[in-house]
């Protein structure tokens, strides 16, 4: 508190009691004399951001700071655009509960408040909500049935301000996320949101941004619905574009030809992915990383691959392919209360060891790469995430940079987010020390314009890291091999 | 070599191939299946391929010497029936078709039983969908490069298949029973639960086929008259068996029972294709002429049985009388574990009905590339031939042999003096990647302590 | 429990296959492998009444006794299959036709040999391979092994491979008290048979060792309880109530009976050493799937070892891939005695190649062929019976026209008890059979 002039704060302590009140929020606030990473352009070791109406007003070493502007003493503060969760469930708390039809799906409202323990992995065994309720389903004889395919739901009508999650966030520097659904293999459009708003519609700044595919393997398929195998899974998308390009054209002939023609059957599942402007494939290990290469191509489709633990094998055919990748920031680390005969695999144990480095290693190789949270929702273990990374060579400024611009300009809203640039929204943080350094601390966060003073506590902990991501790294699954003989 | 390769040779991108060297491999006794055996023969191998064989060849300079003096050559081991390297589940049996389903999707490279197989002579899987349904998914053949992708393991020119399963298994999930597969929820019965039933499925979906096809020949007439039809939907399910009836595509068809064999061959005569090898065919010996007039090939056990009802009528000398009524018969693995001495498996075949030690090794070698179609490449040891060659320290058809070296399109893929060289190198480097996971992080915690937080954010960065 | 005499008692009555007598023969012109002893090149042996009387190179012909010329063959003893569970088990997916596995924890009074099929089709086949005695046992040793699992299956037999009943079959009905020593589950762990049961619902490895102990501690008990009867019975006191479950006990706690401990891991291993010791009981580790550092413990107490399948994966990805290949010669190193089972039945007649594949990898020769012999046959305490030519022994034997422990020799004729078998087996009379379909 010391940097900020006396008499401002009993203003700013008002507004920090009522953070989501958009009618508290200062018309203007000015960070003064404070060092400024832009990322977009050069360093500011002195300058002032000017934040106005929710937008960056102004920054530069020489900002006009209109009267009646709250001011903020940056001198010895480090100003950095907000941090952007890469892909997250961050707005959505909770797992959406699986509802009797699928009508009704879309529109069920998620009514818990506390995060359910996260149980899918990106190649699951576990079955998911969305799997269960196929399962029940009589009716499923293959791809034409669009089993656990929710490409119609959108992030952006399930986001609501009430995710206590969100608050932690905050407290590392994160102002927004690109969140998407959680049901099913196809799991729906996501939405770039800001991390603060009175209502969930507020929170939304770009959308859809992406569909997310999640392989959802086990069982054998003994008693499962279509697809149960990872198999499955990929023929499963793959019949999925066939059948997008089929009923674009379809369509296409159809409103040229109408006469003679058999109307092309609407259909929900390919609405939504026609409109996903990207697929997010899931890899994390070397050959899923290959995989998913190979396949993201073949779908014509421009893709994102998500996990990349093990990346670090296959830095020239990421290249290569010129594909954005994000980075899970739930590292593999030793199995807690193992079984100490259990002795882990050389591999696992070299992947423990190189995941952190993937991010360096993209950075030199000139790799497009951001993080993402990945089920790490505590305010210290996020920060310890990432500061992971950068002891294991990436640079602070790559770093800040994967955060921020990065993930920005892979969602396609770089114009509007990602660095601090006049005319961007207004998210920012106030930091004192260096980002990730065990002493920085969060001074200041703003959202969209508003203001937040995270506490030291929720800063420091205690943790709270949960039972896991929910998009925790694909795991190979070691079915028992039941070919049958 | 063998996790160490994998770290040091991207399992992921495209390997540099290296250019393959001349060698010339001395002094064995060349079993070349096809040609007879030559003592003190050798065998050159020139850009992958194997370039010369007899008594005295002689080499470039700059060749690679293989001393084999002693030891046996014989081509590499070839399995009909494997599902090795597979991720995310052999079977997707969910469906009584599966047909969309691929394993050329889901190969997984690093699978260690690649490198296990390789060290047992074995280059060259059929890689196989499971048995959980009529007809499953599209299969491909592999070759056991280690250290290579999954794309770079596919077998150049070798014609990918189908796999079709009849009898018990397809059946299975039809059937209201109290196995493991159904605690917890109870599932669905999935359609067959008969034989009858595997029958219908698969003579339901050749019909489906058709119908595709003509729908597709329908839809390209008009167009060619310039009108403008709406495209058929392009159906995964069905497009592999328009590959088949077309011939571009074989069926492997695991079966048991001799009646299901003879079923399965009555409805590929009524649809019009063909079944390249029944595989596991426990009764095959039962229908042999009819096996052999359809012109299909046998991939079976050497002397598995009893397990299920529908293998209580099997016999060991099954390949062997088959063999005899003039099948082209290969013994498989159907598992990780047998793959990697299927050459024991085949001195069976000489216990049980007298194969000759040629006719033993054939069904690992020349007869499951017959099968595969890929005996104009591999399978014995013939000029032009991709030099695939396993080289033992004695008779591979003793029980005492095993296992030295094995090249791959010229390339050493596996070298038990290595393999052996290298485990204390890889046991200390593990050593030290344990040493150093549990030694504490330094510069990590600075900070003061996590209270009241005992391992719960642990797992998020240690 | 019957004695040897009971079971000469048995080979002498005239109930044989053939004709009365037909226990004596003399093999002769034939080169004996007496595993015991030196090789003998053209030898002989002479068995009258089911017993070995005479071994050697000069054999002269017996009276009225049946001469098999074996020019050109080789003689070995019988071989045994040191666990199996043949004769319990016929077809592996049809429950009605297993028993194995009887419900509860502590089965000791159950007793394989009483449900040993004597008509299995799996007898003739096993000894096609030349195996006349096996070891059945009441487990199958279980998958999965859980906190819930049974601990003592019953008594294994030790049973010749031929025979009207299996009263006639067995050698030596409670050979083994069959017992399964509990498991630490690893938690988590991916896939695996539990995993893919319950999944997600794995239970932590504190968890897991809790119940361990628990499980250990109670086992304990039960133990505690057979000493208890045991010195109530000797007591003779009139309160004194039979019970048949602790009455199976004595012979164990007593140290007459092996208990036949399966236990795979090393800890499982260490564990069971440590538990013999303290019940002061006699144990065999059964199927140890690593030797780990447990070597000088087994052979300081002792503790003979009946091995597994050698033709196995190694438990580990980072293992070298000949470890199960290796493992006989890691226990033979280590100066442990072991021999061989295949603990299955599909399988039981392929135990001489798992021996065989031990050899290719480094175990002497010799010793793959005790460990399907001599050494079977002492460790489960009927030496004084089979496991070698030998004077005295009953006559189990076999010819062959090479090395019995290639799949290329062929096994040409078998002795049990002097008493030719047949080798024709249902494989055979299918192959017969349909070789004449036109």
């Amino acid at each position: 508190m010391k940097t900020v002039p006396a008499r401002h704060v009993p203003a700013l302590l008002a507004l920090l009691a009522v953070p989501l009140l958009h009618a508290a929020v200062p018309t203007a606030v000015a960070i003064k004399d404070a060092h400024v990473v832009t990322i977009s352009g050069a360093d500011l070791p002195k300058a002032t951001v000017l934040l106005r109406n929710g937008l960056i007003e102004d920054v530069g070493p020489n900002v006009t700071v209109p009267a009646g502007t709250w001011i903020i003493d940056g001198s010895g503060l480090t100003v950095y655009p907000g941090f952007i969760d890469a892909l997250s469930t961050w707005g959505i708390p909770g797992a959406v509960p699986p509802t009797a039809g699928r009508t009704t799906g879309a529109a069920a409202t998620p009514a818990q408040t506390t995060p359910a323990p996260a149980q899918a992995l990106t190649q699951s065994n576990a079955q998911s909500p969305a799997e269960a309720e196929d399962a029940g389903r009589p009716n499923i004889h293959g791809p034409e049935d669009r089993p656990q395919t929710y490409s119609f739901e959108r992030a952006a009508d399930l986001i609501t301000p009430g995710d206590s999650r969100l608050e932690a966030a905050r407290a590392v520097g994160f102002t927004s996320a690109a969140t998407f659904p959680n049901r099913g293999i196809v799991e729906g459009l996501g939405a770039v949101i800001d991390l603060s708003g009175e209502r969930g519609r507020e929170m939304v700044v770009a959308q859809p941004v992406g569909q997310q595919i999640l392989f959802r393997v086990g069982g054998g398929g003994m008693g499962r619905a279509f697809p149960a195998s990872l198999m499955g899974n990929i023929a499963y998308i793959r019949q999925l574009y066939l059948d997008l390009n089929q009923y674009k054209e379809a369509k296409q002939i159809y409103a040229a030809n109408p006469s003679g023609n058999k109307r092309p059957e609407y259909d929900h599942a390919l609405e939504g992915l026609a409109e996903a402007p990207r697929i997010l494939l899931p890899a994390d290990q070397a050959q899923q990383i290959d995989r998913m290469i190979s396949f993201g191509q073949e779908l014509k489709t421009p893709f994102v691959l998500y996990g990349a633990h093990e990346a670090f094998k296959c830095l020239d055919e990421i290249k290569q392919a010129n594909v954005p990748v994000l980075i899970s920031l739930k590292w593999p680390v030793a199995e807690r209360d193992a079984n100490p005969e259990d002795i882990p695999n050389y591999r696992d144990l070299v992947i423990r060891e190189q995941s952190p480095a993937v991010a360096g290693m993209f950075a030199k190789a000139g790799v497009k790469f951001a993080f993402y949270s990945d089920g790490v929702d505590s305010a210290p273990d996020l920060k310890r995430a990432i500061k992971k990374a950068i002891d294991a060579g990436l640079s602070r400024a790559d770093a800040i940079r994967a955060l921020t611009l990065t993930p920005a300009e892979i969602y396609g809203i770089g114009d509007r987010m990602g660095s601090i640039e006049k005319g961007k929204i207004a998210n920012v943080v106030v930091m004192k020390g260096e980002a990730f350094d065990d002493k920085s601390t969060v001074e200041y966060v703003f959202v969209d314009g508003t203001m937040y003073k995270p506490s030291k506590e929720l800063q420091q902990g205690p943790a709270n890291g949960g039972p896991g991501g929910r998009r925790g790294a694909p795991t190979p699954t070691n079915d028992d091999n039941d070919g049958g003989h | 070599m063998r996790r160490v390769l994998l770290v040091v040779i991207a399992a992921c991108a495209a390997a540099a191939v290296s250019r393959a060297e001349t060698i010339l491999i001395r002094n064995a006794t060349v079993l070349t299946i096809t040609k007879g055996a030559i003592e003190n023969g050798s065998v050159l191998i020139e850009n992958g391929k194997i370039a010369a064989i007899g008594k005295k060849v002689s080499a470039p300079a700059d060749a690679t010497i293989v001393d084999a003096s002693g030891k046996y050559l014989m081509p590499g081991i070839i399995d009909c029936h494997s599902h090795t390297a597979i991720e995310g589940g052999v079977n997707e049996g969910t469906l009584s078709d599966s047909s969309m389903v691929n394993i050329k999707d889901v190969i997984n490279p690093n699978d260690i039983n690649i490198y296990r197989s390789l060290a047992g002579g074995l280059t060259i899987s059929n890689v196989l969908h499971g048995s959980a349904n009529a007809i499953g998914g599209q299969t491909i053949v592999v070759k056991l490069r280690w250290g290579k992708s999954a794309q770079e393991m596919i077998m150049e020119g070798a014609k990918p298949g189908i796999k079709f399963a009849l009898g018990e298994n397809p059946k299975r999930a039809g059937e209201p029973s109290q196995n493991f597969f159904s605690q917890g929820a109870a599932p669905e019965r999935r359609y067959p639960g008969t034989r009858m039933g595997v029958e219908e499925v698969i003579r339901e979906s050749f019909a489906e086929a058709k119908n595709y096809q003509a729908e597709w020949k329908d839809y390209n007439d008009r167009v060619a008259k310039g009108e403008h039809p709406i495209p058929p939907r392009k159906d995964l399910r069905l497009e592999p068996l328009v590959e088949v009836m077309e011939g571009q595509r074989y069926v492997h068809a695991h079966c048991y029972r001799s009646d299901e064999i003879l079923m399965l061959i009555r409805v590929a005569d009524e649809m019009g294709f063909k079944i390249r090898t029944f595989q596991h065919v426990l009764e095959g010996y039962k229908v042999a002429r009819e096996i052999k007039e359809h012109g299909a090939g046998a991939s079976t056990f050497s002397d598995w049985w009893s397990y299920k009802i529908e293998a209580f009528d099997a016999t060991p000398y099954n390949a062997a009388i088959m063999a005899k009524k003039g099948v082209v018969v290969s013994l498989n693995s159907d598992s990780d574990e047998l793959q990697r001495h299927l050459n024991l498996e085949a001195a069976k075949t000489m216990r049980y009905g007298g194969m000759t030690p040629t006719e033993a090794l054939a069904m690992v070698t020349i007869n499951p590339a017959k099968q595969l179609g890929i005996d104009d490449k591999v399978g014995s040891i013939e000029v032009g031939k991709s030099a695939d060659l396993a080289l033992f320290d004695q008779d591979p058809l003793s029980n005492y042999s095993k296992c030295l070296r094995v090249w791959i399109d010229g390339h050493q893929y596996f070298d038990r003096d290595k393999d052996l060289e290298t485990r204390p190198k890889f046991n200390e480097e593990k050593k030290q990647l344990l040493q150093k996971e549990n030694a504490p992080a330094t510069g990590q915690r600075t900070g003061r302590p996590v209270a009241n937080a005992p391992g719960a954010s642990e797992e998020a960065y240690r | 429990m019957r004695s040897i005499l009971g079971f000469l008692g048995f080979a002498l009555m005239p109930v044989a296959l053939w004709a009365a007598g037909d226990n004596s023969v003399l093999v002769r012109n034939v080169d004996v492998h007496p595993v015991t002893g030196a090789d003998i090149r053209n030898g002989a042996v002479l068995v009258i009444d089911g017993k070995i009387v005479e071994v050697g190179a000069h054999v002269a012909p017996h009276g009225g006794v049946k001469v098999v010329d074996g020019h050109g063959l080789q003689l070995y003893p019988g071989l045994i299959n040191a666990a199996t569970n043949v004769g319990l088990s016929e077809v592996e997916s049809l429950r009605d036709t297993i028993d194995l596995d009887e419900i509860g924890t502590f089965n000791p009074e159950l007793r394989a040999e009483v449900a040993f099929n004597p008509s299995s089709e799996h007898v003739e086949v096993t000894r096609a391979s030349g195996i006349t005695t096996v070891i059945t046992l009441p487990g199958s040793g279980g998958r999965g092994r859980s906190a819930t699992a049974s601990v003592i299956t019953g008594q294994g037999a030790l049973m010749h491979l031929e025979g009207w009943t299996w009263e006639e079959m067995a050698i030596k009905p409670s050979a083994v008290m069959d017992m399964l020593f509990p498991e630490i589950q690893s938690g988590g762990g991916r896939g695996g048979f539990a995993a893919f049961l319950n999944q997600g619902a794995t239970r932590s490895y504190a968890e897991e060792e809790r119940q361990y102990k628990q499980k250990l501690a109670q086992i304990s008990q039960f133990f505690d309880e057979a000493r208890r009867y045991e010195i109530a019975k000797a007591a003779g006191a009139p309160e004194f109530k039979r019970d048949v479950r602790l009455e199976a006990m004595i012979p164990v706690i007593d140290g007459k009976q092996s208990l036949f401990v399966r236990a795979e891991r090393e800890r499982m291993i260490k564990d069971a050493i440590e538990f013999a010791d303290k019940e002061k009981v006699k144990i065999i580790i059964a199927d140890p799937r690593e030797l780990g550092s447990t070597g000088s413990l087994l052979k300081e107490h002792n503790i003979p070892v009946v091995l597994g399948k050698t033709f196995q994966l190694p438990m580990r990805d980072d293992d070298p891939y000949d470890a199960p290949y290796t493992l006989p010669n890691d226990f033979y190193k280590a100066g442990v005695k072991f021999c061989f089972g295949t603990f299955d039945t599909e399988f039981a007649r392929n135990v001489p190649f798992e021996a065989a594949q031990a050899a290719a990898f480094g175990l002497p020769k010799e010793a793959a062929l005790r460990g399907l012999t001599i050494n079977s046959a002492q460790i489960l305490g009927a030496d004084n019976e089979i496991g070698s030519i030998e004077k005295g022994k009953v006559g189990d034997f076999i010819l062959t026209d090479g090395d019995p422990l290639e799949a290329k020799t062929n096994i040409k004729q078998m002795f049990i008890g002097g008493r030719e078998v047949p080798l024709e087996s249902r494989h055979t009379r299918e192959f017969e059979k349909w070789m004449k379909r036109p």
